[in-house]
């Protein structure tokens, strides 16, 4: 079984965001960065098919800075055999571009599974995944939770708004990975000195010119604090009468 | 000339047992045990010899220490009668004076009267009292009968030996026990007499020798190697004394991090096995056993010597050779999973409390900390709800997924300063108030917090906070057994510190406390670090905090001992003088476990971050004790225990407030 699996660098969520001045981007200063949630389940999934089947390997590609070696290292360091970084700096909000340059990475590969995240936490485009199969002439299955592979065709099942869809695919297809699949590992220590020693292979990504730009960002709106309408029965129908007009939720 | 053959037989065995019993020891790594010979010789006198420990158990621990000194002391008796074995008739008068040979069979005469007395108490005590903590646990309780009968047999053949030299003319001077024995059997002819006295010498020489070679068999191999174990035992004092072991990260060759097996272990660690004698005093201390969880420190350690003799009896029989199935089967085997399971290691709280009451200085502590970063570090295996703590301690730099911009929300309207703002201005602040994690971001400690800042500016304190520069040191990861992520944050921290020059800390959090001031050292981190219990005592004795004394409520306290705070670092008084001296009516009331005997929250350990399914919840044991007292607040010094307290009271229905100790001080100020 040879897996790929692509990762994406974001920056860790629990902080104050900040927009720069001329509001295309946000700022990086004091920022902290990880693989996105979504892929690190991509990475476990595919580190238990390769422990399941016994024999494998699990490579993992990266478009991003020369930074996000630290990325592919904590892959390496979960059980990722072997890494590449498709460095550039431009910070790319179209997919397409990232999707291509990613399918020439992996068109020769000869993998059995592509595997993404289904979804970045910074960008939430949620496209490089499906454009890469269509790239790479392959089968998609996205939003998978559960997976069975066996021998050449696998069987996932999809999340669908409050549903669930069962599929079966031949292999080599690509999958994009759900929350519910699994529980990413932690890397032990053994791991991350193991990762040191890995295959990481750094090469220059040509993104080209961008179909999409971003034109401006905004933080979202504070929240108004809450408001204390009266206290017993007396105050329902005033309640009601604000959650109708105001809020618009009955 | 038979018993010359006789004691060189039993001499030669027990030199191959007790050798066989080194060896084995070390093939645990190496340890230098051997600093500090004054604190040594200290723990050795009080500890050993004087009894310190083990009279922490009051009237049986008193028995106890009468078997250990009549142990010391009729072991000069007893070589006395190895000697008469090879030279006949000898005697020690043939070599003191009269009156002190006199004192010496005097010795000898009390000393076995205080024994027997002392063992039927502990028949009594195991055969009809049955205290918990002998039971519970698959331990070698018959041992104890066979033992306790052999010191009979051997007290009352000595005691006969003696009678019945003095039936056959021999003076009667000192005897005291004896001598009455011997007019007892006046009736007997000398034939019989003389049957009867040389009989009874056989047994007790033979005895004495079936015994010594008995012991490295059994559990009461402590008899031999508790003096030494207390000698070798940590010496590193308050604070540094509860320090986890310093580990290498970087070692280039380093292929095995903790503990999966005996050879993982330091050799002290598997002396610590040898020294057991199974008594249950750590295992009825601690707090997660108590609870019904499956830990039993006892168990650790006799695990760690059981499986110490079964992988070392293989190696020994397998030698320079290959190993036949079985055998490799046994090898194959680990001290972790195949004897201590996972769900034992996990329930430690790292409360200390079974270091504490070890009368023979065993730490069951380290072999769990050991044993829990073989578990993390190795394998990545820990409790599924500590994986979040662990990322967001690596994401965020606090083991609550908060963003640091939220660090400094408490200080809004007080006018706290950061260093950073001390540094703008060309100032230096005197302390440095650590917040911590929970201090920053829980609302409840949040509180504590603001009352202790008050408290600072009400003295006129020159103090500053790293506001968004704090981020946690690593000790939940430590504990937990993740020294990696430790290291990292606490390296972190240290550059942080030492970037400001900070030289004195002051915190609330017993962890912080614990950390930054007893483990910062050995990754290069030096500061005085103050537990705020300690600063606002000192505050108060200097008169610097302006105190409203008039308008003093009528509290019944009840202090809850932190664990990190008390058993670590020996802090006991402070909080409790504090809070007497800012409430001018307050009665402090103690649980029966307090102070060195206190009680955890369950929240150490790491256990803050853990679920707690099995058994009772440490924090409801605890806080029905505290409430048993009839204390109308409960005080603490924590804010893990502030948590856990109020939890606890929550679930048992109390309305009794819990208040930090600054809290009870800030409602006293003056302002």
């Amino acid at each position: 079984m040879k897996i790929a699996v692509c990762i994406k660098r974001v920056p860790v969520m629990e902080v104050k965001f900040a927009i720069t001045a001329d509001k295309s981007r946000y700022e990086e200063t004091g920022l902290k960065y990880d693989i996105n949630d979504f892929d690190l389940w991509a990475i476990e999934a595919a580190l238990q098919l390769k422990e399941k089947a016994g024999t494998g390997s699990v490579h993992v590609v990266c478009v991003g800075p020369n930074a996000a070696q630290e990325q592919i290292r904590k892959a390496m360091a979960m059980g990722a055999d072997s890494g590449a970084l498709l460095e550039t700096d431009t910070r790319n909000y179209d997919g397409l571009a990232v999707a291509r340059v990613l399918a020439a990475e992996l068109k020769d590969g000869g993998y059995d599974l592509v595997l993404f995240g289904r979804i970045a936490i910074d960008s939430m485009n949620q496209m490089t995944g499906p454009m890469v199969a269509e790239l790479l002439d392959m089968p998609v299955v996205t939003n998978v939770f559960k997976l069975d592979i066996n021998g050449a065709t696998g069987r996932a099942e999809r999340v669908l708004e409050g549903a669930s869809e069962v599929v079966e695919f031949p292999l080599p297809a690509v999958l994009t990975i759900d929350d519910g699949l699994n529980k990413e590992r932690l890397p032990s220590l053994k791991g991350i000195m193991a990762a040191k020693k890995k295959p990481l292979e750094v090469k220059p990504a040509n993104l080209g010119d961008a179909a999409v730009t971003v034109r401006s960002m905004a933080l979202p709106a504070e929240r108004a604090a809450g408001r204390i309408v009266g206290e017993g029965a007396d105050a329902v129908p005033e309640l009601v009468r604000l959650l109708q007009t105001e809020a618009k939720v009955l | 000339m038979v018993f010359a053959v006789v004691l060189l037989g039993a001499g030669a065995f027990f030199t191959v047992s007790a050798l066989r019993l080194r060896r084995w020891a070390l093939i645990g790594h190496a340890e230098d045990r051997t600093n500090d010979p004054a604190t040594r010789t200290k723990n050795l006198l009080l500890i050993g010899i004087a009894q310190t420990k083990i009279m922490r158990d009051g009237f049986g621990g008193l028995m106890h220490a009468l078997v250990f000194w009549g142990f010391c002391v009729l072991a000069l008796g007893a070589l006395e009668i190895l000697i008469q074995g090879l030279v006949d008739g000898f005697s020690y008068a043939w070599l003191l004076p009269r009156p002190l040979f006199v004192v010496y069979v005097l010795s000898q005469e009390i000393f076995c009267g205080l024994v027997l007395l002392a063992v039927g108490w502990l028949f009594y005590r195991r055969l009809v009292i049955k205290p918990a903590r002998f039971a519970g646990d698959p331990v070698h309780g018959g041992d104890a009968l066979f033992i306790l009968s052999m010191i009979t047999v051997l007290m009352v053949t000595l005691l006969l030996t003696f009678a019945m030299e003095i039936h056959a003319g021999a003076s009667a001077a000192g005897h005291i026990l004896s001598a009455p024995i011997a007019m007892l059997l006046g009736g007997l002819s000398s034939d019989a007499a003389h049957v009867l006295g040389r009989t009874s010498w056989w047994i007790h020489a033979l005895g004495l020798l079936a015994f010594a070679n008995y012991l490295p068999f059994s559990k009461h191999l402590h008899v031999l190697t508790s003096l030494i174990n207390t000698w070798y035992s940590n010496t590193s004092g308050p604070g540094r004394i509860g320090a986890m072991r310093p580990m290498d990260l970087e070692a280039e060759d380093a292929e095995q991090f903790g503990a999966a097996d005996v050879e993982h272990l330091s050799w002290k660690n598997l002396m610590d096995g040898y020294s057991c004698t199974e008594c249950g005093r750590c295992t009825a201390a601690c707090p997660a056993n108590i609870t019904g969880k499956k830990l039993s420190p006892r168990m650790i350690v006799v695990k760690t010597r059981a499986r110490l003799t079964e992988k070392a009896t293989v190696l020994d029989a397998v030698g320079g050779g290959t190993a036949t199935m079985e055998q490799q089967a046994v090898l194959d085997k680990n001290l972790l999973d195949d004897w201590i399971t996972e769900e034992e290691l996990w329930a430690c709280t790292s409360c200390r409390a079974c270091v504490e009451e070890c009368p023979v200085s065993i730490d069951q502590l380290d072999i769990i900390n050991e044993l829990r970063r073989d578990l993390v570090l190795m394998e990545s295996r820990f409790p599924e709800e500590a994986q979040g703590a662990l990322t967001s301690l690596e994401r965020n730099g606090s083991p609550w997924a908060y963003s640091a911009a939220d660090r400094e929300a408490w200080t809004e309207g007080l006018d706290i300063p950061t260093m950073a703002d001390m540094v703008a201005r060309e100032e230096r602040p005197d302390i440095l108030f650590w917040v911590g994690c929970m201090g920053s971001f829980d609302d409840r400690a949040k509180k504590i917090t603001v009352a202790f800042a008050r408290i600072l500016q009400a003295a006129n304190v020159k103090f500053a906070i790293l506001g968004q520069e704090e981020t946690c040191h690593g000790d939940p990861a430590r504990r937990m057994g993740n020294e990696y992520l430790y290291q990292m944050l606490a390296k972190g921290v240290i550059e942080t510190l030492d970037g400001y020059q900070v030289k004195t800390v002051v915190t609330f959090c017993p962890h912080c406390f614990h950390q930054m001031g007893n483990e910062f050292p050995d990754l290069g981190g030096h500061y005085e670090v103050i537990h705020h219990t300690d600063y606002i005592e000192r505050l108060l004795n200097e008169g610097r905090v302006p105190l409203n004394t008039e308008h003093g409520q009528r509290l019944k306290v009840a202090y809850h001992d932190s664990c990190y705070l008390g058993r670590y670092n020996d802090i006991y008084d402070s909080p409790r003088n504090s809070i007497r001296k800012a409430l001018p009516v307050v009665t402090l009331v103690e649980p029966p476990r307090t102070k060195s005997r206190g009680l955890c929250c369950g929240a150490g350990g790491g256990r803050m971050w853990m679920e707690e399914t099995e058994g009772k919840r440490v924090n409801v044991e605890r806080t029905e004790e505290l409430l048993a007292t009839g204390a109308d607040t409960i005080a603490v010094a924590c804010p893990f225990c502030m948590t856990m307290m109020t939890d606890g009271l929550t679930a048992s229905g109390s309305e009794v407030p819990v208040l930090d100790v600054s809290e009870v001080v800030a409602g006293q100020l003056r302002v």
